[in-house]
């Protein structure tokens, strides 16, 4: 419809997710308006971080150079492992500064259907950190799906297999706190409920 | 707790055989009557695209769409506690639904708590009481959403472990990957299954003292029963854990999940024989109606009386018996009943309305 390069543009932001061909089409547009020095940033910017950031050798993080940052502090524990699904996992609870532990990513979560098997997911490498090293407990911290919750399973038999001295909890799932009851939905409610404890 | 949301008054726009229409309802029991044809089922079949978004008749939408309109549109003004509300929704053909609850665009109306449940008597359901059994598990998880609305992600959550589990029969078989990795989503399957069963267990627990007695009342003498039939024994997840396994050659061999929740069935029987097979058509229609009656006196208990859609509902009762159900129906919650003569809906003409069409 328009000059090839806006097609291939146009193309390319509709891959982003939850961009849509209307948007894709607005943000091409945008872009052509933009000057050079306000447009190229952004193609600047993406080029860098796709030749600067990796993956952390240890726990597959996002990492500039070959550890990431965490791995990297002697200060966190090295005995216990918060184990999540992407990198984007950790940001949430590494703003609790509850957990001074470190982290292992899995790049995923089991899923037959798109045919993601154990080898899709960095188990293997879990499975050796944990065997080799002086690991205490293993915090399963996979989604609260599906998928999320057999991988946290598998996980459990792995660890239980290769490394038995090794303690694996899952993190409880109820009500966030500070908010009120009436906005709670059903489910988060119903999985409180199952979970109450005594007080 | 609250009283149940009531529908006050139908506007439709080029809907079926109306150009445009506007019906107000009883707060009990409203009674359209008209000859064949003069479009007393596309009121009802309005009232529940009003409600649902939805057609209760037909998958193909463009039907509701009146012949040389573009646009169909159907607004309720539903009341309860704490006051009136409009539900609108809005079909063109070709074109995302516009569905809006007092104004503001809404994705879907099933959520909405300023529209009564509903319930729906048509000839076109009997296929619930003769047709296959996914239809019947189906509706048991719709009464078992209605009744713990909390409950309504149970049965998404086992379906998607039961497609996650099928996928890995099926690359099992092919020899991508081992048979042990089945283990998680046994134990995930399972989990699911375990409370889907127990919900539906529960739910035929609360219809099946009143749809044995709704039954006989309208015409079903020897003892009629509504069972849940499911294929596992087991009681919790472990249980059905342990079926699975042992079950795993055999899904292997055949590639896919032959047992769990997923192979039960809502069984309606009367004298001991399935109604489904041995059914005469009057006796499946009595079933029906039966069980929508019992799952009214279910919600009732938790202020959550179902408005009832009933198309033709007398027709094919004797007279006693239409008195039976009148009295019923005059018991309690709102209802919209069609027939072809009004002076055979027998109802008390308190709180009562008719609407005569002409054809």
């Amino acid at each position: 419809m328009f000059a090839p390069p806006i097609d291939r543009l146009i193309t390319e932001f509709a891959r982003l997710p939850g961009i849509g061909q209307r948007t894709a089409q607005r943000l091409a547009f945008y872009v052509l308006r933009l000057s050079p020095e306000q447009a190229l940033p952004l193609a600047e910017a993406i080029r860098e971080v796709k030749e600067s950031v990796g993956l952390c050798e240890i726990c597959f993080n996002l990492a500039v150079g070959p550890r990431c940052r965490i791995c990297e502090d002697e200060r966190r524990d090295a005995d216990v492992i918060c184990v999540v699904e992407e990198p984007s996992d950790v940001i949430p609870i590494e703003r609790t500064h509850e957990w001074r532990g470190r982290y292992h990513v899995l790049g995923g979560a089991l899923s037959p259907i798109d045919g993601i098997d154990p080898e899709d997911l960095h188990l293997e490498e879990l499975a050796r950190r944990v065997e080799s090293g002086a690991v205490r407990e293993v915090v399963v911290a996979t989604n609260s799906t599906t998928t999320g919750e057999a991988t946290a399973l598998h996980i459990a038999d792995l660890l239980r297999e290769r490394a038995p001295q090794a303690a694996v909890t899952r993190l409880a799932s109820g009500l966030p706190v500070g908010a009120d009851l009436e906005y709670a939905d059903e489910i988060t409610l119903g999985k409180a409920f199952q979970g109450r404890r005594a007080l | 707790m609250a009283r149940p949301v009531t529908v006050r008054r139908v506007q439709l726009r080029d809907f079926r055989n109306y150009e445009r229409a506007r019906l107000d309802l009883a707060a009990g029991v409203t009674v359209i009557s008209g000859p064949n044809g003069a479009g007393k089922t596309n009121l009802l079949e309005a009232i529940y695209f009003g409600l649902t978004g939805r057609s209760c008749r037909t998958s193909n939408e463009r039907e509701m769409v009146r012949h040389g309109g573009s646009v169909t549109r159907v607004a309720l003004e539903t009341e309860d506690e704490a006051g009136a509300h409009l539900l609108e929704a809005g079909f063109e053909p070709g074109e995302t639904k516009r569905l809006r609850v007092d104004g503001a665009l809404v994705e879907g109306l099933a959520n909405s708590t300023a529209r009564p449940l509903v319930s729906v008597f048509m000839p076109e359901r009997l296929e619930l009481v003769r047709g296959a059994p996914s239809a019947r598990r189906a509706h048991l998880d719709q009464l078992v959403t209605a009744l713990w609305p909390g409950r309504a992600p149970t049965r998404a959550s086992y379906a998607r472990a039961l497609a996650q589990r099928n996928a890995l029969l099926a690359r099992v078989r092919a020899g991508i990957v081992a048979a042990e990795l089945l283990d998680p989503w046994d134990a995930e399957l399972a989990r699911h299954g375990a409370q889907l069963m127990s919900d539906r267990e529960q739910a035929v627990a609360a219809i099946a003292e009143s749809f044995a007695a709704r039954a006989r009342e309208l015409g079903l003498p020897q003892s009629a029963e509504v069972t849940y039939r499911r294929r596992s024994r087991a009681t919790d997840g472990e249980g059905l854990r342990a079926e699975l396994e042992a079950r795993r050659a055999t899904d292997l061999a055949r590639g896919f999940s032959g047992h769990g929740p997923h192979r039960d069935d809502l069984a309606l029987s009367h004298d001991g024989r399935p109604l489904r097979a041995f059914g005469s058509q009057g006796q499946q229609r009595v079933a029906l109606l039966a069980l929508l009656l019992a799952e009214r006196d279910a919600l009732a208990e938790i202020d959550r009386s179902p408005l009832m859609l009933l198309d033709d509902v007398m027709s094919e009762l004797d007279s006693e018996r239409r008195e039976r159900l009148g009295a019923l129906l005059g018991e309690g919650g709102q209802v919209v009943v069609t027939a072809t003569d009004a002076e055979r809906v027998p109802v008390s003409s308190l709180g009562a309305l008719a609407t005569e069409l002409l054809a």
